[in-house]
């Protein structure tokens, strides 16, 4: 590098022997992971708009009670846990370790909290009667021609996303009880996290609030 | 023997812009052609043209300001040389826990102008831009804050968000193919055309 300097060439990262991204390994590697699986949950999206628009008759069935209510607190669950994690990783990095394990520990309670939260709304549409192929009887009335497939879209993504929450506070989890032995992994750990956080920002919206029942089809 | 680098590094990035400008042309020319139709075939050629370019232009451009020759007019003064005073700014800058209590609260209001914005009566195609505008906006912050990447170099920045997005828009590019095969069906059930033709 000195040499290239005393040359006059531009000093190059590239030409070997150095860190090109100034990271470590594991970090590099947990950044390449979520840009392959931003493309996952990509590819979900867009074929969920896709379905969505290339049908007749989308359903619009979600009410403010209990719908909007559990997915906006899931939301702001999840926000917060974000939140939690920015300070395990920044206590972390102070080598405070007792302070970030409590940190992690109140995100991995804020990701459960989300699950219940979730499969409480789910367990609500399973006993409306919405399965992967099937619409409820009401919401078929109520959208005449309506497309099936709203119930594989949707416990398929929101199904992918819960999944990896589940992942998220089991890897917290072992990372929490390892915290002795590690050093970045807290950080690394905490870009999986705001990752997941990421990708519910983008469901939330496609989801859930653009099939609100606002106009009140299925109350009536 | 400097000299002959010197030249080759000029010559190749000179290369790489006319590279740049060709891609550019064509993204341009495709545009103003009279067989443009907004249909996936032109947008998968300008989008391609423009990733092209903006690959093609970036090596010149990174060197251009290594050089001295581009300056970032939002930089701060103290531009420091070489890659640890650089550091030494950026922590200071970076994640301090109030700035993320701000940038936690703005994710809660937008989430908040998100449901509040899917109760008022505006146009299905209106909502959707703006919800994902809010979406980026929000997923913007917590990749910059939350997960740091403003504050990492700036080579790891250019490997992961330009190509995210490229690959991202490539997927959206068959979306508008949804619109055709809408158009594509039939009038009237398929069942009740069976059966016309039975009886």
């Amino acid at each position: 590098m000195a040499e290239a300097r005393a040359e006059g060439v531009m000093p190059n990262d590239w030409s070997g022997g150095a860190l090109p991204y100034r990271v470590g390994h594991r970090k590099l590697g947990m950044w390449l992971f979520i840009m392959s699986d931003s493309l996952t949950f990509g590819a979900l999206l867009v074929t969920y708009s896709y379905a969505r628009v290339a049908s007749v008759n989308w359903p619009t069935p979600f009410p403010f009670r209990p719908s909007i209510i559990f997915s906006t607190a899931m939301t702001f669950v999840l926000l917060s846990s974000s939140l939690t994690m920015v300070f395990a990783v920044s206590a972390s990095k102070r080598q405070k370790r007792a302070t970030a394990r409590k940190w992690i520990a109140a995100t991995m309670v804020l990701g459960l909290t989300f699950i219940v939260l979730h499969l409480m709304e789910w367990n609500h549409l399973i006993g409306e009667g919405l399965a992967p192929f099937e619409l409820p009887e009401e919401w078929a009335k109520a959208f005449p021609g309506a497309s099936p497939l709203f119930g594989s879209a949707f416990f398929g993504i929101t199904g992918l996303h819960m999944f990896h929450v589940f992942t998220g506070v089991c890897y917290l989890g072992v990372i929490a009880a390892r915290i002795k032995k590690l050093n970045d992994d807290v950080e690394v750990a905490g870009l999986y996290w705001h990752f997941v956080d990421l990708v519910w920002m983008f469901v939330f919206p496609l989801i859930y609030l653009l099939s609100v029942d606002y106009s009140g089809v299925l109350a009536k | 023997m400097v000299d002959a680098k010197q030249r080759e590094v000029v010559i190749l990035n000179m290369v790489l812009l006319a590279l740049a400008a060709l891609s550019l042309g064509v993204a341009v020319w495709d545009v103003f052609s009279d067989t443009f139709r907004a249909g996936t075939d032109d947008l998968f050629l300008v989008l391609v043209c423009l990733m092209l370019a903006l690959l093609f232009a970036t090596p010149p451009l990174l060197w251009a300001r290594a050089n001295g020759l581009l300056k970032n007019p939002f930089a701060e003064e103290a531009v420091a040389e070489g890659g640890v005073e650089m550091e030494v700014v950026h922590e200071a800058h970076g994640g301090s826990d109030r700035q993320n209590i701000y940038v936690w609260g703005a994710l809660l209001g937008l989430t908040i102008f998100e449901v509040f914005l899917a109760y008022m009566k505006v146009p299905l195609t209106l909502m959707v831009i703006i919800l994902m505008g809010a979406s980026i906006i929000k997923a913007a912050l917590i990749v910059a804050y939350f997960m740091h990447l403003k504050f990492e170099r700036l080579s790891l920045i250019l490997t992961i968000v330009p190509t995210l997005v490229v690959l991202l828009c490539l997927f959206a590019i068959l979306f508008p193919d949804s619109f055709r095969l809408q158009k594509m069906r039939p009038s009237e059930p398929m069942q009740s055309v069976e059966q016309k033709q039975e009886g």
